[in-house]
């Protein structure tokens, strides 16, 4: 069943009055309380029907039986219950090495040409997890670090850097050196060796050829090393960088405002106020891990009652507005025409008109603003984001320049970069030109997909076909590999040395995990190959570039030539500790300083010439350019603002939809200069009127079975001159429509006593749970504050505070006693007798479950910023599978944390603060990491019979895998709804994307289940495919239960080591402590390690000294989920707190 | 008839039973090795410590299997003093050696994937080799077999009553090692208060001290699904 959005009406479009109070929802339908999401409420699991079992003919019922009496015949006769295992161990054991102990190891990720640092875990030799490195400028943190003594065990990551380890073992990926040969509609694709290929090439690279490369942007001194060789020995060749998700209007606005192109370097973690124009610096710039971390270090002060400000403008809903403390949408047009008036404002020098801002709000936001920014001189930032022009970002230059922002101790600090001078646009246009004009015999394409991304109005792929000889360099056989003559496996970064530079400059290495599965190479490999270098192994060609690298501490592409010669082995200690690291450390860039050049208003040129709609293009939050579309995880992974998995449709504001009569789901028609493209809308709360938002790289023709037909092809509106913002399009309802699968309707909390006639007693009690009681309720669920209120809360005795101001209290009277009750009120006693200083400072040990160490966690909702990083990393570690549009559309996705994105006021609304006292209407948003929470007093257990969910000593709620029948009594009992069910087999699936959208009507294959193509053995999971599983997680099978463990895994894998090395110590009669209790920090989450805003702590309530116990005997914003349920929960939730000017 | 449905269902729930009963289906497996290797003659006879060639016992949770120049050491087949060097028996071994293709042993003690066992944690604290494996040093060539069933209800013995398996975690190598041979037992022999020759009321002297310094945990603890489910 799909839902459908309720039928727009005015009502809907100027909101619907709340019931009472202040409302929470997550979607249109709750907000509108839509029959169809009461009903899918009603039924605890959606879509599950019953009668295609009862329904099931004596014949099918004969088959099955059949079947499994010869199963268990097999089973009978087989002498052994499971298939022969063998051992192979090696042949000569790497020295340091331990069979079964995972292995961790420094390398680097590159998108878009900027590194980030990684840490990946290795087993046995094959990369199984992706973290980021502490070590890392941006993702980490150096100075805490400190060679592992340090807190900082891990560095954040984003959602496109965890789920690259999946990429490795994508069985999609190319395998083999094509040679195509026919007319498109009939092309002959033969495997051939590299040897051949080079070979073949020796004519087209000949002497006379005109020879052109494009490649995918990367500043690594390797790189360039060999770029620069390549060039020397075709010195007629030219060289084109793109990146579909370029920076060009960054670069080219330095450029006005410097005379040169330099980089910003935001030091967020000191900026009390930050605007943002059209940007989403927490999650979509290359910077953000270190942008996100220091923003929450001024959000986390508000325990001390210091906070920033975030001040966004945007035409839609992103990460950082949706986060931001004063949010407004509008027209993208407009959104220049407020920086003019800003500028105005301010009094920048230069600027003297400005588009006149018809909007009251728009004047009141600019106004309050400009008086926070001139008090806060000095220490704020204004940030433009890169789909707005150029002249945008000359001006904030200006605008920080006068407000003192710039400088080397300053909130911005300005650096050299080694980008390629020429931008993006400009030098595929330029290539694209000579293309099509016959001019280039020989093409090179290393990486990127330029057929599917370039810009639509310069036909790439028709140019392609004057070329004559082209090869490409992909991991996939994509949509320009199928129009090229040559087609190259690259090697994954994960099976190949290269390099790259950080955001900040600082040279990062990449090392290879494992070898290259499908005979791949990388970029650098080809390019060797081809100009005949003498070094051609990817470590032969990255560690003489970095010899001189070492020695100069810096690398500069003119001055180190590589003389010839054998390679440069010296500096080995640096080279190594350089590979230990993954970075060459102080390498990054100086700092310069520049005063920006006389400003300019950028808005009237912009504003001038504006249609009905105006169509933004983003870069996608889980497919990045297109370049994950064939990652199971990213594909299924909610999008943070719309929760919609599966898809890219079209975001249209609340009244545009009313006005043209759009629902979610409905498929328009967008014409952007004479291109056309048809895609599904999803009506989106918060937006501006007159605004399209449309994300880029779905749509995919070729390229891999999981992401070839999702979503829609967006590039084909996106032209040379539309690549950030379509100032005018045409916008037409078509009459089609499409499913849209979206996370936001699925588990909500304690909702499923709503009851359809909203007269029970436990339907009313349900709903204040979001709505409050009575009018001016804040209900129950989620807890938010303004800054202003908490100071006076701070001002309180004890915990109280707007987050636990209703607490119940735990109701320690139980029908029986726990079993071991006495014993751990002992243990409570013992701890309390052990730290009384603690004690009497407010501490408490965990009253049950704390045999030796009590695990706990706490979610701070004012640091979290909704980013998905913790929803991949818990997938990645825990073996979680991907199930398909179809089943998600079902409520059967299987991730087991959710974001829970919140929104309250009315949908239409576009801004988050009032104008006047009565003004109604606002809208805002909120993020809420749910996830098991270890109830003490847990539901779950209650109705399992057989006891396949069981408490530990500790505090875990374990699921037992082996135990669980498949009843899902403890689902249907959760009040978190945080339990998730595996209706099939999702990982035996040798293409997960059978279960993706089948296309028929409906677009739902709810076939019954015996259709379903697992009734295949287990085991036949692709080889390849379950190379990234955990071993140290079961993984899981059809009919079984799961949810978050805690990361069971790696506490006892710290206990473990930590207890056997007491062990041996003491056999060895050396001193040691009476236990070898885990300290904070030798247990790190997945979700933990990947937060960039370290809104998630984990660790031991016993102990005093722990974050947790911090937070939850201490921070007064802490509080319990439904905490009236007494299910006393060990994860507890941070109250939200915003700092908004006061209306 | 009513005899013979009366006989099959008595005849089917035994068949069943028995046939899937861990201590048929486990007890005594004991598959052909591609090397005849011998504990007998290397533990029990040359006297190798168990940890000379399975090094990882302390620290990891497998207890590796060597690899090929663990056994080179002494077999080297370019070394004048390479013991056995023209053995037929050693032959798949130098093939390793050569093509540097791994032996590939037949695993013989293979639990469930959902069990999570671990070496260190145990062989530290006290618990014997012999305790799972059985008397490895009495196995020769035709391969080691499996002593116990390595049931969950077989762990969950020891889980419960660990104080009847423990001995010091400095004579878990020590396959032949009786709780008669600790001196605390000798003593309380002598003193009386335990009698000569019981084996079982010395190991549970024993165990007992072994669990309160070792800090081996409660029952509640060591049988927490947590433990062995991950």
């Amino acid at each position: 069943m799909s839902l459908e959005t309720p039928t727009p009406t005015t009502d809907l479009a100027t909101g619907i009055e709340p019931l009472q109070g202040q409302r929470y929802w997550r979607s249109l339908h709750e907000y509108a309380q839509s029959p169809e999401l009461v009903e899918k409420i009603a039924q605890e699991f959606p879509d599950y029907d019953p009668d295609e079992l009862l329904g099931m003919s004596r014949r099918k019922f004969m088959k099955l039986a059949g079947a499994s009496m010869a199963l268990a015949g097999l089973t009978l006769t087989g002498c052994r219950r499971w298939p022969k295992e063998k051992v192979v161990a090696h042949n000569s054991r790497p020295e340091g090495t331990m069979p079964g102990v995972p292995e961790t190891y420094a390398s680097m990720f590159q998108r878009g040409g900027v590194a980030t640092g990684v840490f990946v875990t290795s087993f046995d030799g094959r990369p199984i997890h992706v973290a980021g490195s502490p070590l890392h400028p941006i993702c980490g943190d150096p100075a805490r670090y400190d060679g592992g003594a340090g807190d900082l065990k891990y560095g954040s990551a984003d959602v496109f850097t965890l789920a690259s380890i999946l990429g490795v073992y994508d069985p999609d990926r190319s395998r083999s050196v094509r040679h195509f040969t026919g007319p498109l509609d009939q092309r002959q694709a033969d495997r051939v060796d590299w040897a051949e290929f080079q070979r073949a090439m020796g004519p087209a690279l000949a002497e006379g050829q005109k020879i052109a490369v494009l490649s995918e942007a990367n500043a690594g001194p390797a790189f360039l090393d060999t770029k620069k060789r390549f060039l020397k020995r075709y010195p007629d060749a030219t060289w084109a960088t793109w990146e579909p998700l370029h920076r060009d209007n960054e670069a080219e606005g330095a450029k006005r405002a410097f005379g040169k192109p330099l980089r910003a370097h935001y030091d967020t973690s000191k900026a009390m106020v930050l605007a943002t124009f059209d940007s989403n610096f927490l999650t979509d710039h290359p910077a953000s891990a270190k942008h996100a971390r220091g923003w929450s270090k001024l959000r986390k002060t508000c325990d001390q009652g210091k906070m920033s400000r975030v001040y966004a403008v945007g035409s839609a809903m992103n990460v950082t507005s949706s986060n931001a403390d004063m949010h407004l949408q509008v027209k993208p047009s407009t959104v220049a025409a407020m920086l003019d008036a800003l500028a105005v404002e301010l009094g920048v020098p230069g600027v003297t008109a400005a588009p006149t801002l018809t909007d009251p709000a728009e004047q009141a936001f600019v106004e309050m603003l400009a008086k926070d920014l001139l008090t806060h001189a000095g220490e704020s930032i204004v940030v433009v984001g890169p789909s707005q022009p150029a002249g945008m970002h000359a001006l904030a230059w200006s605008i920080n320049q006068k407000l003192g922002n710039l400088g080397p101790d300053k909130t911005i600090t300005l650096t050299e970069t080694s980008d390629d001078p020429v931008l993006c646009v400009d030098a595929i246009a330029s290539l694209t030109q000579q293309m099509a004009a016959g001019e280039v015999d020989t093409l090179l394409i290393l990486g990127g997909n330029p057929v599917f991304d370039a810009p639509a109005d310069l036909d790439f792929a028709a140019a392609l076909e004057n070329v004559g000889v082209s090869a490409h360099l992909s991991l996939y056989e994509d949509e320009t590999s199928v129009r090229c003559d040559w087609h190259l496996p690259e090697a994954h970064y994960l099976e190949c040395w290269g390099d790259g530079r950080a955001w900040d400059g600082t040279i990062c290495l990449q090392q290879p995990i494992i070898e290259p599965l499908f005979t791949g190479k990388s970029a650098i490999e080809t390019l060797a190959l081809l100009s005949g270098d003498e070094a051609v192994s990817g470590y032969d060609l990255v560690r003489r570039a970095w010899s001189a690298a070492i020695k100069a501490g810096q690398y500069d592409v003119q001055a180190s030539a590589w003389p010839g010669g054998p390679i440069d082995t010296s500096a080995e200690r640096r080279w190594r500790a350089a590979v230990h690291d993954g970075l060459l450390a102080g390498s990054a860039y100086p700092a310069v300083s520049a005063v920006p050049g006389n400003a300019s208003a950028s808005g009237l040129s912009v504003s001038s010439n504006v249609g009905v709609f105006q169509v933004e293009f983003r870069s996608d939050p889980k497919v990045y350019d297109g370049r994950f579309a064939n990652n199971g995880w990213l594909q299924e992974l909610p999008e943070p603002i719309t929760k919609v998995a599966w898809d890219n449709p079209a975001w249209v504001g609340v009244k545009d939809a009313g006005s043209l009569g759009l629902k979610t789901g409905d498929v328009i028609k967008i014409t952007v200069d004479e291109r056309e493209l048809e895609v599904a809308v999803f009506v989106t709360p918060g937006q501006a009127e007159g605004v399209v938002v449309l994300t880029l790289g779905q749509g995919r023709q070729a390229g891999g079975r999981i992401g070839r037909g999702v979503g829609f092809d967006t590039y084909r509106l996106r032209g040379t001159d539309t690549q950030g913002v379509s100032y005018s399009a045409k916008v037409v309802k078509t009459g089609k429509s499409h499913p849209i699968a979206t996370t936001s309707i699925h588990h909500l909390i304690d909702a499923d006593r709503l009851k359809h006639d909203g007269t029970d007693w436990t339907a009313a009690g349900a709903l204040d749970k979001r709505v409050g009681k009575k009018p001016g309720d804040e209900g129950i669920i989620v807890k938010q504050a303004s800054l202003d209120r908490y100071k006076q809360d701070l001002k309180l005795p004890g915990q109280k505070s707007f987050a636990n101001d209703d607490a119940h209290g735990d109701v320690s009277l139980q029908l029986y006693d726990a079993p071991l009750a006495k014993q751990f009120a002992q243990r409570a006693q013992e701890l309390m007798e052990r730290h009384p200083d603690a004690v009497a400072d407010g501490w408490m040990p965990a009253t049950q479950f704390n045999d030796k160490h009590a695990w706990a966690m706490t979610i701070d909702m004012t640091a979290c910023i909704g980013c998905n990083a913790c929803v991949i990393a818990c997938q990645s570690e825990n073996n979680i599978p991907v199930v398909g549009k179809d089943q998600v559309i079902m409520s059967r996705e299987m991730q087991w944390m959710r974001i829970d994105s919140y929104y309250r006021g009315k949908p239409g609304a576009t801004r988050n603060f009032k104008l006047d006292p009565d003004d109604g209407d606002v809208m805002d948003a909120v993020h809420m990491p749910v996830t098991c929470i270890h109830c003490e007093n847990a539901p779950c257990e209650q109705v399992c019979p057989v006891a396949a969910t069981v408490h530990d000593t500790e505090g875990l709620n374990t699921m037992v895998y082996n135990r669980c029948i498949g009843t899902r009594y403890c689902s249907n009992n959760c009040p978190y709804k945080v339990r998730r069910f595996n209706y099939f087999d999702y990982h035996s699936k040798l293409d997960s994307a059978q279960f993706r959208n089948s296309g028929k009507p409906g677009g739902i294959a709810n076939n019954p289940w015996l259709k379903f193509p697992d009734q295949e053995p287990g085991d036949t999971i692709d080889q390849i495919r379950r190379m990234v599983f955990n071993p140290d997680v079961t993984v899981r099978m059809r009919g079984v239960m799961e949810k978050c463990t805690y990361c069971t895994q790696r506490i006892n894998r710290a206990k473990i080591s930590a207890k056997a090395q007491w062990a041996q110590d003491k056999t060895a009669g050396k001193p040691v402590d009476d236990y070898p209790y885990l300290q904070d920090g030798d247990v790190v989450t997945a979700c933990q390690g990947a937060c960039p805003t370290e809104a998630i702590a984990f660790g031991n309530l016993n102990d005093p000294s722990s974050k947790v116990s911090e937070h939850q005997n201490k921070n007064k914003r802490s509080y319990k989920l439904l905490e009236e349920l007494n299910s006393r929960p060990r994860t507890q939730h941070m109250g939200l707190v915003r700092n908004p000017v006061k209306a | 008839m009513l005899i013979g449905a009366l006989g099959g269902g008595l005849y089917v729930p035994a068949v069943v039973g028995l046939g899937l009963n861990p201590n048929t289906l486990n007890k005594g497996y004991q598959p052909e090795q591609p090397i005849p290797y011998s504990h007998e003659l290397h533990v029990g006879q040359l006297g190798l410590d168990c940890t000379y060639c399975h090094t990882t016992v302390n620290q990891a949770a497998f207890a590796a299997v060597p690899p090929v120049e663990t056994c080179i050491a002494c077999h080297n087949p370019g070394a004048a003093a390479g013991v056995k060097k023209n053995s037929p028996k050693l032959q798949a071994l130098y093939a390793a050696y050569e093509t540097g293709q791994p032996v590939e042993w037949i695993k013989v003690h293979d639990l469930a994937d959902y069990a999570y066992f671990n070496h260190a944690a145990h062989v530290t604290k006290g618990v014997s080799c012999v305790s799972c494996h059985g008397r490895v040093d009495r196995m020769g060539e035709e391969g080691v077999y499996q002593a116990e069933n390595l049931s969950m209800g077989w762990c969950i013995d020891c889980h419960r009553e660990p104080e009847k398996h423990l001995r010091p975690p400095s004579e878990v190598t020590n396959l032949a090692w009786t709780p008669l041979d600790d001196a605390e037992v000798i003593a309380a022999i002598k003193a009386g208060a335990i009698k000569a020759g019981d084996e079982d009321a010395a190991q549970l002297l024993v165990g007992t001290r072994i669990k309160e310094q070792y800090n081996v945990h409660n029952a509640a603890y060591m049988q927490a699904c947590s433990t062995c489910h991950r």
